[in-house]
């Protein structure tokens, strides 16, 4: 099989979910080779793991980012080819790790302070990783002391942070004061129900969106 | 008319010469511990310590004396247990993070972990792994998942309906005493009686447990619905024919004597869209709210509550066919909610309780002006002949300025003329 045959189908795994031979999902798909092991099968027949990231998780997680923004896919279903992309890059995280294979930089991601929705943060998390981050995720009610520690750890990578409530925005935009006074540079990205290109605007962080494909466009720009 | 009277006919989609006012009749429709401590404050009232009566929310009691200065309409009916499985009595005091007294169940039982966040246990036993974390910097608890491994070829039915019993003989006594208690207050009754919701994100981790099994991670429950949906319809299936028979032996003890049950708070809308599509809800969830539904109507006077946040339009009109006579929160600000547009499309069909002022904007962060202006503006769209009850969008928050909730009941008492 050629590499783009490879590629393309693992784009397409991940664009529709379909983790595994064994999984159910979807139906249309029954039988068939999911990303893990078409991922297997593309490295051991030599196709670069750097292009099965950039050319196969990555298009795929783009693909059904548009469409989730255009809805006319759900949650379920990116939560479904997230799925599928974590499988895969199971099989890239010995590249990852001996450097073989670079990532564009390092997202911190978490919930603020006091709030504890992550259905959101959790999507934004795996569609940056599907850009072809690493993403930290640093979890629900993180607070500023675990946060600047972890920005300390991680020299230049970007920060994002969501927030559901409205009670929980002032935490978010202390928050934000407290890592452009400790490390100015970093880029902080912002989101969630409430907030509002204004209110980003407001409390100096560095970019908005309302959806996560607006956060991959966004980071495409900084490298 | 007394309210009860002016409840039966906003219902009825009868134009009524005042507007129906609800705050704290379900757990959706309630107000924060520490927001009810300012409003009392506010009005004078003696200083003590507020009920928490819904711990997970940390919602609060709105008392008989509150109730008549907010010209409450309608009284909830709480279940017998909470939501973190213990009853609501043997009240004790305790202080909350930021600093309030306030009274708790008895088995209200917490320890705190070594973040210093307060963690809460299944039927006030903490001999069992937690079920629900308050952040110490947060006003309220969140689910702790306790997801055990499952078989996902195959997961068991039963794991995942171990919370849907037949109602007890306390159940029903408990019931009973309700209606005794607030049948002939003259007031509207919501009644809460729980087991009616179908797969609830807020229900599914089970805090209620103490030792949950099956499905109880949310994303996971998600996921179940490309990855299992017969799995998911069977348990519908089944969690709703053990409704039915409870809603029979319910009403035998309660009768017609209460107005509204609220039957389901899964929400279904984010805050630009929805988690599923209409087909999905049709073919998941339509058929077994139905079943529910349709015992009700054919055999009782009780009008069904449906909730669900979020950018919903797209779902409402299965929501009708699914039997719903009530929509909260009526989230105005989120993509396609229109007031008008939903009052002219459903409002025939539908009751809309809730919507009356947005939540997310207006009342946390705008002046009273502002909230004044949109009360009386929703009250205008939502409240033309009938099928209207205020509530804002959603529970009121704790961080609202106190002023911006006396505007919105100062507009509404205007609005009814006895301003
Ligand atoms: C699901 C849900 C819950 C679940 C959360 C489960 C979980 N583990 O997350 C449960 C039921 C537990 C829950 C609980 C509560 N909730 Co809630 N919840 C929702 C609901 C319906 C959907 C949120 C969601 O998951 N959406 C799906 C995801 C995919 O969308 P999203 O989170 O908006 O994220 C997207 C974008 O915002 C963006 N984004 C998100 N983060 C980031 C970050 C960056 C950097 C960027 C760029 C973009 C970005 O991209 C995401 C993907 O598209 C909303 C309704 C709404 N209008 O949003 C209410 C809502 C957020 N909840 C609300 C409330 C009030 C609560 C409670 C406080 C209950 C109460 N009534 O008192 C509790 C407290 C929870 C807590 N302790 O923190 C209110 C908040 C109102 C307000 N004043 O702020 C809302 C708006 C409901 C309403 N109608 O009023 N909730």
């Amino acid at each position: 099989m050629m590499n783009s045959d490879f590629l393309e189908r693992i784009a397409y795994c991940v664009e529709y979910g379909k983790v595994s031979l064994q999984s159910p999902y979807p139906p249309d798909m029954k039988g068939q080779d999911g990303a893990d092991e078409i991922t297997r099968k593309a490295l051991d027949e030599g196709t670069a793991p750097g292009l099965i990231l950039s050319e196969g998780l990555v298009k795929g997680m783009e693909r059904i980012g548009v469409k989730f923004r255009a809805k006319q896919v759900f949650v379920p279903h990116v939560l479904m080819s997230a799925k599928a992309m974590n499988t895969a890059m199971e099989h890239l995280k010995p590249y990852f790790l001996s450097g073989a294979v670079q990532r564009k930089g390092t997202v911190l991601i978490g919930t603020v302070a006091g709030d504890l929705h992550d259905i959101g943060k959790n999507i934004v998390a795996m569609m940056i990783e599907g850009g072809g981050w690493e993403v930290i995720n640093l979890g629900v009610d993180v607070k500023d002391e675990e946060l600047i520690e972890e920005i300390n750890k991680h020299p230049g990578c970007i920060v994002a942070l969501s927030a559901l409530l409205t009670t929980t925005m002032v935490n978010m935009e202390n928050t934000v004061r407290k890592i452009k006074i400790n490390n100015p540079n970093t880029r902080i990205m912002i989101g969630g129900a409430p907030v509002t290109r204004e209110f980003c605007d407001e409390i100096g962080a560095d970019f908005y969106s309302p959806d996560p494909q607006g956060v991959v466009e966004y980071l495409k720009t900084i490298i | 008319m007394n309210s009860k009277e002016r409840l039966k006919a906003t219902l009825a989609h009868q134009q009524g010469s005042r507007i129906v006012i609800d705050f704290g009749s379900a757990p959706v429709t309630g107000i924060h511990v520490l927001m009810l401590e300012k409003l009392r404050d506010y009005y004078g009232l003696e200083k003590r310590p507020v009920k928490v009566t819904e711990p997970y929310q940390m919602l609060g009691e709105v008392d008989e004396e509150l109730r008549e200065l907010l010209c409450v309409d309608v009284i909830g009916l709480l279940s017998r247990t909470t939501i973190f499985g213990f009853e609501n009595k043997n009240w004790k005091e305790f202080r909350t993070f930021w600093g309030q007294e306030v009274l708790v169940p008895g088995d209200f039982m917490t320890t705190l972990d070594e973040r210093g966040d307060l963690l809460i246990y299944p039927e006030g036993d903490p001999s069992v792994s937690p079920s629900a974390k308050m952040p110490a910097s947060g006003f309220f608890f969140d689910a702790i998942i306790r997801q055990d491994p499952f078989n996902e070829e195959n997961p068991s039915i039963e794991d995942n309906l171990e919370e849907f019993k037949p109602v007890t003989d306390k159940d029903l006594s408990y019931w009973a005493e309700q209606i005794r208690v607030h049948g002939s207050t003259g007031k509207g009754l919501v009644a809460n009686f729980g087991g009616t919701a179908l797969g609830d994100i807020a229900l599914v981790p089970a805090t209620f447990l103490k030792h949950p099994k099956g499905i109880r991670d949310i994303q996971e429950w998600y996921m179940s619905s490309l990855t299992r949906p017969d799995f998911l319809k069977e348990i519908f299936d089944r969690q709703s024919d053990v409704a039915v028979e409870n809603l029979k032996k319910l009403y035998a003890v309660v009768g017609d004597a209460i107005d509204v049950v609220y039957m389901c708070g899964n929400d279904f809308g984010t805050q630009q869209s929805t988690f599923c599509d209409p087909d999905t809800f049709r073919e998941i969830y339509l058929p077994y709210y139905r079943k529910m539904n349709d015992w009700i109507h054919s055999h009782t006077t009780w009008k069904t509550f449906k909730h669900s946040c979020g950018a919903v339009e797209t779902l409402i009109s299965s929501f009708i066919d699914a039997g719903f006579d009530i929509l909260n929160p009526v989230q105005i600000n989120a993509t396609g909610m229109d007031p008008e547009y939903l009052k002219r499309k459903y409002g025939d069909q539908l009751v809309f309780w809730g919507g009356g002022v947005d939540t997310q904007k207006v009342l946390a962060f705008g002046t009273p002006g502002e909230v004044s202006d949109q009360v009386r503006r929703m009250c205008g769209i939502f409240s033309k002949n009938g099928g209207f009850v205020f509530n804002t969008v959603h529970n009121i928050q704790a961080n609202v300025p106190v002023e911006n909730v006396v505007a919105m009941i100062d507009t509404l008492k205007k609005i009814n003329g006895e301003a």
